[in-house]
C-alpha cells in the first residue's frame, strides 16, 4: 500500500465526464444504427457505448460504478444481443426463407431493417461483454481512499498482511483460489515482479 | 507512391513497437502500446478503411489499454515510469531477424501497394460483385456492413458467439461472483 | 530487390511488426508483455490485409450505384471482426495472467517456472 498512490477524486475529471458521457453514449448508439449508410456498425458502436461506462469508472471509482450498475441490464445485454441475432436469423425460417435470409420479413425494406436489427444485436453483446470484461479484470484494482474494506472484496484486509513477498512464500501456492485468505490482494507487496 | 503522412505514420508505428519491446517498465510499455494502436487507427483511415479505423481507435487505443492497465494494477506494484530498457537477448533477436528476412523474401512476390485490378489478385470478380450489387441486394450503402451482416452473416454470427464465449470464459477463469 | 521492397513499403512494415511481436513473445519474461507482443504480431497481420485491399485513388466502399473506384470491402470485414474477437481473447489471456498471479504470486515466467520446479 505504501508505494501505491491512492485514488483521488478530481472535480475536473468528474465534471468533464459528466458533461461528455451523454454525447459519447449518443454517438455510440448513432454509430450502431447508422452503420448501413456510413462507416460504423454494431462492433464499433458497442465498444463506444461500453467506453462510457469505463470513463465513468475512472472518474467516480471502479467499485462505486460497479455498485451503481444494474447487473440484470448487463446480463440482458450480453445474452439478449446474441439471442436477438439468433432470433432474427431463425425467424426468417418461419417466414419461409432460409437461415439469416432477412429479406423475407413482411415489413417495408426488410433487408435494410433486418440488417439494422442484427447490428443492434451485435452492439448489445459487444457493449455488455466489454463492460463485464472490464469490471471482472479491474474490480479491486483501484480501492477508494482510506476505505480498504469497502471495495467489495471481503478478503482484502487479510491479503494485505498475509500476502507477503514472493521470496518468503509463494502466496496461494497451497490455496486453490476459492476462499483462501491470499486470493489476489491488490495491495499485496510484490517482490519477484520487477527485477 | 508513398505519401509523407503514410511514411510518418509507418515510422511512428515501428518506433513505438520497438519501444514497447525494449521498455522494462510494463506501465510504460502499455502506454507506448496505446500510442502504437492510435497510430494504427490513423493509418487505417489513411488507407481508406474508416470502419476498421473506428474499431481500432475504440478497441485498440481505448479498451485494450484500459484492460492492460487494470491487469497490472491488480498484479504488480505501480512505481511510476522507469525509462530503463531491457537487455537485448541476442540469440532471440537473431532468430527474429532471420524470421523477418524470411518473410521479406516473399514480399517482392506480392502486388505493389495501391495496385488495382489486374495486378492485384485481391481485386477479382467477388470484390466487384460486392461493390456493384450490394445496394441492389440489401439496400445498404455501406458495403462493409452489407458484407458483414448479409453476405457473411454466418461468419458474423460465429464472431458474436466468440465474443460472448470469451466473456463467459473470463468469468469462469476468475471465478469471482460477478453477478452476486 | 530494394526497389521492389520500396514499392511494397507496407509489407516491409508488416514483416518488421511480425518480427518485433515475435521477439516480445519469445524473449520477455513478463506475461503481460507477452500478451502485448501477441497484439503487435496480430496488428502486423491486420496491416497486411488492409494493404491488400487498397488501390490508388480508391474511396471507402460506401455507394448506392457501384460506380467509381473503391477499396476491396472484404478484407475490411475480416479485420473488423478480428479486432473485436482479438480484444475478447486478449481479455481472456489477461484473466489467465491474473489467475497465474493468484496462484504463483508473480507474472514473470521465470519465477512461475521456479515455483513449479520447487513444488
Amino acid at each position: 500500500m505504501s508505494s501505491r498512490r491512492p485514488y483521488v477524486e478530481s472535480p475536473v475529471i468528474m465534471a468533464t465526464v459528466r458533461l461528455v458521457a451523454p454525447f459519447v453514449l449518443t454517438y455510440g448508439i448513432f454509430v450502431t444504427l447508422h452503420g448501413a449508410s456510413s462507416p460504423g456498425g454494431g462492433f464499433q458502436g458497442g465498444v463506444i457505448a461500453a467506453a462510457v461506462i469505463i470513463m465513468l469508472s475512472f472518474a467516480y471509482g471502479i467499485d462505486l460504478t460497479w455498485e451503481w450498475i444494474d447487473k440484470r441490464v448487463l446480463v440482458g445485454l450480453v445474452g439478449g444481443g446474441v439471442a436477438l441475432f439468433g432470433a432474427i436469423a431463425l425467424g426468417a425460417v418461419l417466414f419461409g426463407g432460409q437461415f439469416l435470409e432477412v429479406g423475407v420479413y413482411p415489413i417495408p425494406e426488410p433487408d435494410k431493417y433486418g440488417i439494422e436489427l442484427v447490428e443492434v444485436g451485435i452492439g448489445m453483446t459487444v457493449a455488455g461483454v466489454v463492460t463485464s470484461l472490464f469490471f471482472t479484470l479491474a474490480r479491486g484494482a483501484m480501492p477508494p481512499v482510506g476505505e480498504d474494506g469497502e471495495s467489495g472484496r471481503d478478503d482484502e484486509g487479510t491479503a494485505a498482511t498475509d500476502g507477503g513477498t514472493f521470496s518468503s512464500e509463494a502466496p496461494g501456492s497451497e490455496e486453490t483460489g476459492g476462499d483462501g485468505p491470499v486470493r489476489d490482494g491488490p495491495d499485496a507487496p510484490e517482490g519477484g515482479d520487477r527485477a | 507512391m508513398i505519401t509523407p503522412i503514410e511514411a510518418g505514420l509507418l515510422v511512428f508505428i515501428v518506433a513505438t513497437a520497438v519501444m514497447t519491446a525494449l521498455l522494462r517498465d510494463v506501465l510504460a510499455a502499455i502506454i507506448v502500446f496505446g500510442g502504437y494502436s492510435l497510430g494504427m487507427a490513423i493509418l487505417w483511415i489513411v488507407l481508406q478503411a474508416p470502419d476498421v479505423g473506428l474499431t481500432e481507435a475504440a478497441v485498440g487505443a481505448g479498451v485494450m489499454t484500459v484492460l492492460f492497465l487494470a491487469t497490472i494494477a491488480r498484479t504488480t506494484r505501480l512505481t511510476g515510469l522507469e525509462a530503463t530498457t531491457v537487455d537485448v537477448n541476442l540469440p532471440a533477436a537473431a532468430l527474429c531477424v532471420v524470421f523477418v528476412l524470411a518473410v521479406l523474401t516473399t514480399v517482392p512476390a506480392l502486388p505493389a501497394v495501391g495496385a488495382g485490378p489486374g495486378e492485384n489478385p485481391a481485386f477479382g470478380e467477388i470484390s466487384e460483385y460486392y461493390v456493384e450489387e450490394a445496394y441492389d441486394d440489401t439496400h445498404v450503402e455501406n458495403v462493409v456492413t452489407a458484407v458483414l451482416v448479409a453476405y457473411r452473416g454466418f461468419d458474423t454470427f460465429g464472431e458474436a458467439t466468440v465474443v460472448f464465449a470469451a466473456g463467459v470464459g473470463v468469468l469462469a477463469v476468475l471465478r469471482r461472483g460477478v453477478f452476486e | 530487390m530494394i526497389e521492389a521492397l520500396f514499392a511494397r513499403y507496407n509489407y516491409v512494415v508488416f514483416a518488421l511488426l511480425l518480427g518485433i511481436g515475435l521477439y516480445i513473445v519469445i524473449d520477455d519474461e513478463n506475461l503481460v508483455k507477452k500478451v502485448i507482443g501477441l497484439n503487435v504480431f496480430q496488428t502486423g497481420i491486420f496491416l497486411f490485409f488492409i494493404t491488400v485491399a487498397v488501390q490508388d485513388g480508391a474511396e471507402p466502399a460506401v455507394t448506392s450505384t457501384g460506380e467509381g473506384t473503391f477499396v476491396n470491402p472484404l478484407p475490411h470485414v475480416l479485420i473488423l471482426t478480428a479486432i473485436v474477437v482479438g480484444v475478447s481473447l486478449t481479455a481472456l489471456a489477461l484473466a489467465l495472467v491474473v489467475r497465474i498471479h493468484e496462484e504463483y504470486g508473480s507474472i514473470r515466467e521465470d519465477v512461475v517456472v521456479e515455483v513449479l520446479e520447487r513444488d
